[in-house]
This record gives C-alpha cells, sequence and structure tokens, in this order.
C-alpha cells in the first residue's frame, strides 16, 4: 500500500552542504520519497581541455594538477605524463618507475581516505571524517617532503620525476604504512560493524552489473556492481605488472559494497607500496628530455586507474611544442551517470549517501 | 508573603543556573567532541575556552536581525520563543534535592510539587514542538518546510514510546508526583526495576531532543539546517538554547525517574543529582561523536514497530507485577 | 474576587482565539488559534482542581491533535497556508442553525439545577479518574476506542489511492 502526497520540486546545490562542490541536483519529492533526480553539471566548467591546448607539455603538468580532480593530482599527472611518454617513446628510468608507483598508491589513499570521511559526514558521523584527516595528514607529509607540494605537486616529469626522494623518505613511508594498517581497524569498529550504518548503506542505492557497464561505470563504483576491471590489471602501466595485489570485487552494487571495496584497495594499496619500498632499484631518476619538447605528429591514448576510476586522456599532437588537442575521460564524470539509476525510490536521506558513495569531484566533472 | 519571595528568588536563581549550564554546555560539548574527534576545540576566549559562551552570546545578540523575504512574519518570530520557554518551563516541576532549611526557612530545592508533574513535563515538551513546526512553516523555505515535518512526525512518534516508559515507571512509584518518585526510589533506584523501560526512554529521549543520531530535522548533509535555516542572530540562539535546556531536561528526568534523582551516599543530595544529570550529558554528546544519522523511515519504524510495542510489553508485565504484589 | 478575574481572563484566552478559529483566512493560523483556545481551557481545568484532566488536555489537545492538524495542512498545501474562501452560498442556513444551536443551549443552560455546594474533592483525583472510566463509564470508554478505530481505518482507506 502507498499513500502519496503531492509532489515537491526541491533544488539541492549548487550552494548545498553535502553535494560535494557545485553539484546541483533537481529532485522531485513525493513526501520524503524520490521520484526523480536530475543532476545539473557544469558549475565548475574550467576548459581545461582547451587550456591545455596554449601550454607546452610541461606546463600542461601543473594545468593538470588543478584543473582536472584536485583530490588526487598525481594520478592526473600520471595520465598526462603517460600519454605525452608514449607518443613521443620517452624512456622512463626504473627507480622514477618506481617512485611513481608509490606516489599514485599514496595518493589512492589519500583520496580514498577523504572520501571515507566525507561519506561519514554525509552519514552524520563526522568523528569519521576527522579521523581520515589525521591518517591523510600523514600522506600529505610524506607528499610535501618529497615534491614541496600538499595538494599539487607537478612532481612527475615527462621522462622521470622532477627530484629524488628525500633521505629518510623510504624508511618514513614504510613507517607510515605500519601506522596506517593498524588505523584501518578502527574504522570497522566505528562504521563497518555499526548498526545505523549498516542500516543506511547496505542494499542502498543499488546498481546493477549491466547497467554499470552501459554507463561506463569505472573503478570503485562498478567493482563494487561486480564488474572486476582494473586498469593496473588490465593494462598495466608502471611497474603494476610486477607487484602483487589483488582487485577487490564485490557483486551487491550498493553503497556498503562501494564502501567496502574501497576500504580494501587501501589495503591493497599499502601492499604495493611496500613492494615498492623493498624493490626501490637505485640510479637516475629522469631521462633527459627538452624543457619544450616538441612531441611527434600522431595521437596516443593513455588510460590509468585514478581512484575514482578510469581515467584516460586522448592527445593530438600536430608537431608543435604544444597539443593540438587533448580530450579527457574524466571517471567522476562516467560514474556520475548512474546517479539517477540509483536514486529513484529512496528517501531524502540517501540521495546524500549514494551521492557520497559515488565519490565525485566536481572539477573533475566538470573540469 | 515569604513563600513568594522564596519562590521569586528560587525561579531567577534557576533561570540563571540553566541558562549559564546551557552556554556551558554548548562549551563542553565542543570540547567533547574535539577530544572524540583528535582535535581541540575552543581553547583560545578566555582559559581553557571558558569565555567562548560568553564571545558566542554576544555575537549572536549583535547579529543583524535578518527576515527572509514572504514569511509569515508572526509565525516566524514566535517560533523560537515558544521553543525556548517551554524547554525552560519544564523546570518547574523537576525536583533537585530534598527539603533543605536555609535562614531558618524550609525551602523545598524544587519550585512546584505538582501531583500531576510527570504529566505536565510530557505535556509541555509536546507544546515545544510548535516551536520546530511553525519555525519551519513560517520561513517560506522547503528545506525548513521538511525539517519540520519531519520533527513533527518525529515527536509525536516518539512522545508515545516515551509516555509509556514513564507510565511504567508511575505504576511503579505509584504516582504522577515527581517528588513522590523520587521519594520511591529511597531503597531501589528504578532502572533496576524498570531496566527496560531504562532503555526506551534513553531512547526516545534522545529522539524527543532530536539529537544525533536521529538529528533528523536539522540534519546538516540533507536539509541544510532543517527549520532553523532561515534563522539568525538571537532568534536562532532561542531555539540553540531551547535545544540544550531539552538535553539537561531530558537527563535530569533521566535521573529522577530511574537513576533516584537526589539519592546518593556521603554527598549532598543536590550534588548527586547535578553528578548523575552531567553524566546523562556527556551520554548524549558521547552519542553524537559516534553514531552515523539514522534515515527517516527507519527512525519511524524503530519507534513504531521496537519500542512502541517494548514500551507496552513492559507496562502490561509492570501492571501485573504491582496488581499482584497489591493483593 | 480574584477567582472570578481569572475566570474572566481565562475566558477570554479560550474565546477570542476560538473566534480566530473561524475567521482567520489563512488556515494555518486559524489551526493555530486551537492551542491558545485549549490553554485557556486548561486553565479552566485548573481552576476547578482537576489537575489531571488539566495535563491531559495539554498533551493530547494543544500537544498532540493540532501538531498533527497543522502536519497535515504543510503535507497537502504544500506548506503555503493559502488563503481559503470564507463564504460561500450557505451562509442563510449556516447563521440560522447557529441561532437556533444558540437558543436551545441558553435554554438547557437556564432550566439546569446546578449544584452550587461544592463537594469534598479526592486528593488525588488521578484514581477517581481512573475508577470511573473502568466502573461506571466503562461501555462509554470502550465505545469510544471503537470509534477511534473505525476513523482511523476509515482515513487509511480513504487515503490509498488505487493503484
Amino acid at each position: 500500500m502507498a499513500l502519496h502526497t503531492e509532489e515537491l520540486m526541491l533544488n539541492m546545490g549548487p550552494q548545498h552542504p553535502s553535494t560535494h562542490g557545485v553539484l546541483r541536483m533537481v529532485v522531485t519529492l513525493d513526501g520524503e520519497n524520490i521520484v526523480d533526480v536530475q543532476p545539473d553539471i557544469g558549475y565548475l566548467h574550467s576548459s581545461v581541455e582547451k587550456m591545455m591546448e596554449n601550454r607546452t607539455y610541461l606546463q600542461n603538468i601543473a594545468l593538470v594538477d588543478r584543473g582536472m580532480d584536485y583530490l588526487s593530482a598525481m594520478a592526473n599527472e600520471e595520465v598526462w605524463v603517460l600519454a605525452c611518454e608514449r607518443l613521443g617513446k620517452i624512456e622512463v628510468p626504473e627507480r622514477a618507475r618506481y617512485i611513481r608507483t608509490i606516489m599514485l598508491e599514496l595518493q589512492r589513499i589519500s583520496s580514498h581516505l577523504i572520501w571515507l570521511g566525507t561519506f561519514g559526514i554525509d552519514l552524520g558521523a563526522f568523528t569519521a571524517f576527522l579521523w581520515a584527516m589525521r591518517e591523510r595528514e600523514r600522506i600529505m607529509d610524506l607528499f610535501e617532503s618529497a615534491t614541496g607540494g600538499r595538494l599539487h605537486h607537478v612532481y612527475f616529469r615527462l621522462g622521470g620525476v622532477f627530484d629524488d626522494l628525500p633521505e629518510g623518505w623510504t624508511d618514513r613511508c614504510a613507517e607510515f604504512c605500519d601506522y596506517f594498517l593498524d588505523r584501518l581497524p578502527e574504522y570497522d569498529e566505528l562504521l563497518t560493524g555499526n548498526p545505523i550504518f549498516l542500516a543506511r548503506t547496505q542494499g542502498v542505492g543499488v546498481l546493477p552489473r549491466d547497467t554499470a557497464i552501459a554507463l561506463g561505470a569505472s573503478g570503485p563504483v562498478a567493482r563494487a556492481s561486480g564488474v572486476a576491471y582494473d586498469v593496473r590489471k588490465a593494462h598495466p602501466y608502471e611497474i603494476y605488472e610486477r607487484v602483487e595485489f589483488e582487485v577487490p570485487v564485490r557483486t551487491e552494487g550498493d553503497c556498503f559494497a562501494r564502501y567496502l571495496v574501497r576500504l580494501e584497495e587501501m589495503r591493497q594499496s599499502v601492499r604495493i607500496i611496500r613492494q615498492c619500498l623493498e624493490g626501490l632499484p637505485g640510479g637516475e631518476i629522469r631521462s633527459k628530455v627538452a624543457v619544450t619538447v616538441r612531441l611527434p605528429k600522431g595521437e596516443v591514448y593513455a588510460r590509468t586507474e585514478s581512484p575514482r576510476g578510469d581515467l584516460g586522456i586522448f592527445l593530438i599532437s600536430d608537431g608543435a611544442d604544444r597539443p593540438y588537442r587533448v580530450k579527457i575521460r574524466a571517471p567522476a564524470f562516467s560514474n556520475l551517470y548512474a546517479l539517477t539509476e540509483m536514486m529513484r525510490g529512496w528517501k531524502v536521506a540517501d540521495v546524500i549517501a549514494i551521492l557520497g558513495s559515488i565519490d565525485i569531484v566536481l572539477s573533475d566533472v566538470d573540469r | 508573603m515569604i513563600e513568594i519571595a522564596i519562590v521569586a528568588v528560587k525561579s531567577a536563581l534557576l533561570l540563571f543556573i540553566l541558562l549559564t549550564a546551557c552556554a556551558y554546555m554548548t562549551l563542553l560539548e565542543r570540547r567533547l567532541l574535539g577530544k572524540f574527534q583528535v582535535r581541540y576545540g575552543p581553547n583560545r576566549v578566555g582559559p581553557f575556552g571558558l569565555l567562548q559562551p560568553l564571545a558566542d552570546g554576544l555575537k549572536l545578540v549583535f547579529k543583524e536581525s535578518f527576515m527572509p523575504a514572504h514569511v509569515d512574519v508572526i509565525v516566524y518570530w514566535l517560533a523560537p520563543a515558544i521553543s525556548m520557554v517551554t524547554a525552560l518551563f519544564v523546570y518547574a516541576v523537576i525536583p533537585f534535592g530534598p527539603e533543605v532549611m536555609l535562614f531558618g526557612q524550609r525551602v523545598p530545592l524544587r519550585l512546584a510539587d505538582v501531583n500531576v508533574g510527570i504529566l505536565l513535563v510530557l505535556a509541555t515538551s509536546s507544546v515545544g514542538v510548535y516551536g520546530i513546526i511553525l519555525g519551519g512553516w513560517s520561513s517560506n523555505n522547503k528545506y525548513s518546510l521538511l525539517g519540520s515535518l519531519r520533527s513533527s512526525a518525529q515527536l509525536i512518534s516518539y512522545e508515545l514510546a516515551l509516555g509509556l516508559a514513564v507510565i511504567s515507571v508511575v505504576l511503579t512509584a505509584g504516582s504522577l508526583s515527581l517528588v513522590s518518585i523520587v521519594e520511591a526510589q529511597r531503597r531501589v533506584w528504578f532502572v533496576a526495576l524498570q531496566p527496560l523501560g531504562f532503555l526506551i526512554f534513553l531512547i526516545a529521549a534522545v529522539a524527543e531532543t532530536n539529537r544525533a543520531p536521529f538529528d533528523l530535522p536539522e540534519a546538516e548533509q540533507e536539509l541544510i539546517a532543517g527549520y532553523q535555516t532561515e534563522y539568525g542572530g538571537f532568534k536562532f540562539a532561542m531555539f540553540y538554547i531551547g535545544e540544550y535546556v531539552a538535553i539537561v531536561t531530558m537527563s535530569a528526568l533521566l535521573t529522577t525517574l530511574f537513576w533516584g534523582g537526589w539519592w546518593g551516599p556521603v554527598l549532598p543530595g543536590p550534588v548527586w543529582f547535578v553528578l548523575k544529570t552531567l553524566a546523562f550529558v556527556f551520554v548524549f554528546i558521547w552519542l553524537r561523536a559516534t553514531l552515523p544519522r539514522v534515515r527517516h523511515d527507519q527512525l519511524m519504524a524503530l519507534g513504531w514497530k521496537v519500542l512502541i510495542p517494548l514500551g507496552l510489553l513492559n507496562l502490561v508485565v509492570t501492571a501485573v507485577i504491582v496488581v499482584l504484589r497489591g493483593t | 474576587m480574584g477567582e472570578l478575574a481569572a475566570f474572566m481572563i481565562l475566558s477570554l484566552v479560550t474565546l477570542i482565539p476560538a473566534v480566530v478559529v473561524v475567521t482567520s483566512s489563512n488556515i494555518v493560523r486559524a489551526a493555530l488559534s486551537l492551542v491558545p483556545t485549549f490553554l485557556g481551557v486548561t486553565g479552566l481545568y485548573v481552576m476547578l482542581q482537576a489537575e489531571f484532566v488539566a495535563g491531559i488536555q495539554v498533551l493530547i489537545y494543544a500537544g498532540a491533535i493540532t501538531v498533527l492538524i497543522l502536519f497535515v495542512i504543510m503535507l497537502t498545501e504544500g506548506g503555503t497556508g493559502v488563503r481559503t474562501r470564507q463564504l460561500n452560498d450557505q451562509v442563510p442556513l449556516g447563521a440560522m442553525a447557529a441561532v437556533w444551536l444558540a437558543f436551545v443551549l441558553i435554554v438547557i443552560f437556564t432550566r439546569t439545577g446546578w449544584p452550587t455546594a461544592a463537594g469534598v474533592l479526592p486528593a488525588y483525583n488521578v484514581v477517581a479518574v481512573g475508577n470511573a472510566f473502568l466502573s461506571d463509564y466503562v461501555l462509554i470508554f470502550e465505545v469510544t476506542s471503537v470509534v477511534l478505530l473505525v476513523s482511523l481505518v476509515g482515513a487509511i482507506v480513504i487515503a490509498r489511492r488505487e493503484d
């Protein structure tokens, strides 16, 4: 039996405490039930792709850093230098590839921690946010001592990385890995076993496997829906072929599955970092590449597994010192497609839970 | 004449203590949350941040009294006042301690011993709903409206559970007067006789005060600030005072109904009362630091499908036992 | 003297909002005006030393019933508090009914021999109320609960849409 009330249109955002930036959702409500959700994006559009055409390949590293997903700057740098290196056939020294992998995985942990914290806030568990920030702070410190930047690093270069790791950095990084694995069970205690948390996430916002594939979802969102796809395994880059790690996959497709997948990914990231630290070779950190490098004429597509999913860049060069055209495939944008599908029939409170579980970054969606 | 003077002095004193306590509860809460969340909390204004509530109060008083367009003016101004006044009113019947001799006068440590005291408490808190529902309706804002709808549904549902738990206590004590209820706990506190009733009351009390994990009417992540979205300055402060006084009220009621009120060894009665009340205030803050928020329908399901049936069961069992013991 | 003054004031508190209830064109304000009316009646109960009834009056009428009325208004009108029309074609009919009812009531009030000597109040009238409900008035009590149940079921049936 269903009782209906008059429908109510509610504008959530662009200024709203928990739309994770300037997302606007036009929600049609029947009482507290959601009839329809229409996400309205573009408030943070900064035409990154066009701006890239006017910058040299080196300058673009700094642009992708902040113009795209600002919570995982390293991942953006990686996909950009990867595309350039593939097009220009630039060799990357072994040590640099190890360093890059370590940085990427640290970035994944830090990004997932932010997600974990904000997801907690979305569900009303404020404490989880500050605990996550405590762990993330250690990663920020590691980044800062190696790259000089906390959020925006401009650390990767075509053919390597900007500078070698400072003295004692690897020890501190290994120390962090131990510390972090000690801390992770605390989140299990605070959230995973909490009946209210389970009631809010289990079975909520289910994204079926075929819908996830049809909508082009990727990353933890797709893996929580049973799509066992990870670019690090499917199209390995850097040294992902050589390290051992598992790709966590859940089949439930609900918010709780997305939560579990991300939590497990953080554990796997620690595993990767530990292996990299053990196998870290000596030697050069950067091959010789001109500052205003001209890439040969041609086109290339590079894809990486950013914390949010399948991050790709399609790069066309006409032989000049700057790209002719760049197209970015942003994972948060594709994952946002699934929003309406997941939300129909749930309650107002679930809008926030489901949106939070997708883990969008608006500057990645809008670019 | 002297009785009236005593009551007047007591009222003024009580009002002063309550408002101060409420102000410092905000500080306590923020400091405790800071400790829970590995950060400091406010510690800049005065030693240990002790002047923070004063600074906050001053700030709120001197803020521009802003009013959004198309509000229902009378109702808009009335709502925060209702919220605060009803919250304060409850203290007229809560006993803080036994009678004491002061300056040669017998002074009972309570304002009034109404013989339907507990009923008055429930009635007043049910009138307090108006502050929320009217504030949300009059501000001409959809978030406010949703917030006030949620809260009215929530308060009506949980008042039932609260009432059922209270009636069990009333049956056990054989009186509706709060003083008699405390007197009846001279030997055994009712938490031992009514453990289920205590749990039901505790959960319903958290829901009644709109506190985490049942803080749906003002769920920041969903409804901005719910019914108080469009309120600022001292009007906002009045809502705030109402909310915090309600927390102290519920803690005091938990103490009075289940934990023996002023009874306790060694220390004088009022000290015990304050200590027990503070312990429950701490529980409220602790809950907020630990738990995520439940969803509206889950909250309703918990109220109607779990708490109320359990409360009824508890009531029936209590009634049967009371009758059997009486015969 | 003081008692009369209190009675007068309470009557005004009861009656003035009652007039607003039927005259206000803002439906939310009309519903809201029920609250002081109920509270005024509560005051009258207190004057009659019926504390229990007074408490229940606030709890049920001022606290629950009016909140529910407001709740329903907000859900159906989208919370806009629309101005409703006050008069329709049946005004003369209504006026006639009102006058007739007033006449009947006045006649009854004037002809009834009201007991003026106050009896002895029970010290604790909750017990008296409870005993009365479950002995002398048990039939009325039960019938009332059945009526409430029926109206509850009826409301659900009406509210339910044919799916």
